[in-house]
């Protein structure tokens, strides 16, 4: 059967691979179809059908086809700019931690399964960037929402053992293997993580429930930053069992100074 | 089961490890290849070996030559303190064609890319600096491609060059954003060139 059928759809770039000659082959992630693998044939050549659209991160409005039968590689017909977010390609710090969210986003979404929130919150996320200025932040706010749409959001406002609330005089450790937190009675042997402070947690817990509009105006404290970098990294490469490549390059960055990004 | 003789299998197998090069098209030059005189196939094989043997980076841009330094930078003529620094060795051919510029090169061999694991210390970036140090460098042009990756790789070059006393300029003009210098056509790229613009 060769019907093919025709979508459009909005959609962020989540990664590009030159392929053959003029050909590109891209990985969206899309409002209406989730995470959608394509090739553009043509794509580094013509300027009419797809005006360099496909880069990573790009927020475009996509027109594909597909076999009925729901082939793996859809066939990308066109590809318009919806926005480049100019303010961040023209940053090196913010460029790179977009290329990181797309590349999360990519890691924690399976093709064909479609979930709006996880568009949004990327679209939210680069247009927070683009309009202002960049905090280290913003990762760990984007992470912890990206974990909870994946489900693997962490148990952050109680023990996850016994369930005692964070103001029952306790200290706090986070646990990769449990997902959440465990108090200083239920660590059974001295765990690696150190105790996290109730203002960290507090700042995790408020990170995750703002409307992401009023994100850009939480600030979190030094040890907040830090102590959720660690938590939050940890937790991702314990998830995925891999270290993202973006998180290496901004690691080498960070060695050279030349940018701010605590890697940890 | 095979459908080729096992020599034409081994033959059709390394001509798909080629980039582009599929099953069908690497059969279809196998099949080529068979038909061919026996000069003609050895005169291929003989230039893939030469190719290996001969050809290695030049010691001050990392360009493609033959000897210890490239064409370019064993040209006298050429003004040594003037560096554009491109990403591969096809982004300085394609600059090279416009016959517009008189200064030498640096090759990259890449682009920041975070999403394919490229990152700084895949770039001939030390090398770059060290070449800036030593010698009287008075600008840098920088003409990676108008994309995400090379805009990247372009503020990062700003940034290690930021406090020494070279003047850093950016290829501008004409190129389009998202494009790629091998497909500009010589014109747009040798304006492109002509007015960079300051970093
Ligand atoms: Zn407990
Ligand atoms: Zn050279």
């Amino acid at each position: 059967m060769n019907t093919r059928n025709s979508h459009r759809a909005r959609a962020i770039v989540l990664h590009t691979l030159d392929y053959g000659e003029s050909d590109r082959i891209a990985t969206f992630y899309t409002r209406e179809f989730g995470k959608l693998k394509g090739i553009a044939k043509g794509a580094r050549r013509s300027r009419r059908r797809f005006a360099n659209s496909l880069e990573p991160f790009s927020f475009t409005q996509v027109l594909f086809s597909r076999r009925g039968g729901g082939d793996s590689l859809a066939m990308v017909d066109q590809c318009e700019i919806i926005d480049h977010f100019p303010m961040i390609r023209s940053d090196l710090e913010k460029s790179v931690a977009a290329s990181y969210l797309v590349e999360l986003t990519g890691a924690f979404t399976v093709e064909g399964k479609r979930n709006e929130a996880v568009f949004q919150l990327l679209v939210d996320f680069l247009s927070l960037m683009e309009n202002g200025p960049f905090r280290t932040g913003l990762l760990s706010f984007f992470e912890i929402r990206l974990l909870g749409l994946a489900g693997y959001e962490p148990i952050l406002d109680r023990c996850s053992r016994c369930h005692v609330p964070l103001d029952a005089g306790r200290t706090f450790h986070f646990s990769n293997s449990r997902g959440g937190l465990q108090c200083s009675r239920c660590v059974s042997v001295p765990e690696a993580a150190p105790a996290l402070s109730l203002g960290t947690i507090r700042s995790l817990l408020h990170g995750k429930a703002l409307p992401a509009r009023n994100l850009s105006r939480l600030l979190l404290s030094p040890r907040a930053d830090d102590e959720s970098r660690r938590l939050l990294v940890s937790f991702i490469r314990h998830i995925l069992g891999r270290e993202l490549k973006s998180w290496q390059v901004l690691r080498q960055l960070r060695q050279l100074d030349a940018i701010n990004v605590d890697t940890c | 089961m095979s459908r080729y003789a096992p020599p034409i299998e081994r033959l059709i197998t390394e001509l798909a490890r080629f980039p582009g090069i599929g099953e069908k098209t690497a059969a279809r030059l196998a099949n080529f290849i068979l038909h061919e005189s026996v000069e003609d196939a050895r005169r291929l094989a003989a230039s893939i070996m030469e190719v290996k043997e001969r050809i290695r980076l030049c010691r001050q841009c990392f360009n493609l030559a033959e000897g210890e330094l490239c064409a370019v930078c064993a040209d006298p003529a050429r003004d040594r303190g003037t560096v554009c620094v491109v990403q591969d060795p096809d982004a300085l051919i394609a600059i090279e064609t416009t016959g517009e510029f008189r200064g030498t090169y640096h090759v990259l061999h890449g682009v920041l890319a975070p999403l394919d694991g490229v990152g700084p210390d895949d770039l001939r970036l030390r090398e770059l600096l060290a070449r800036v140090d030593a010698h009287a460098v008075r600008e840098v042009i920088v003409a990676t491609n108008p994309d995400v990756q090379g805009e990247a790789t372009a503020l990062l070059i700003n940034k290690l060059l930021a406090g020494r006393t070279v003047a850093i300029s950016r290829i501008a003009m004409g190129v389009p954003m998202g494009g790629d210098l091998k497909y500009t056509d010589r014109m747009t790229l040798g304006k492109a060139l002509e007015f960079r613009r300051g970093m």
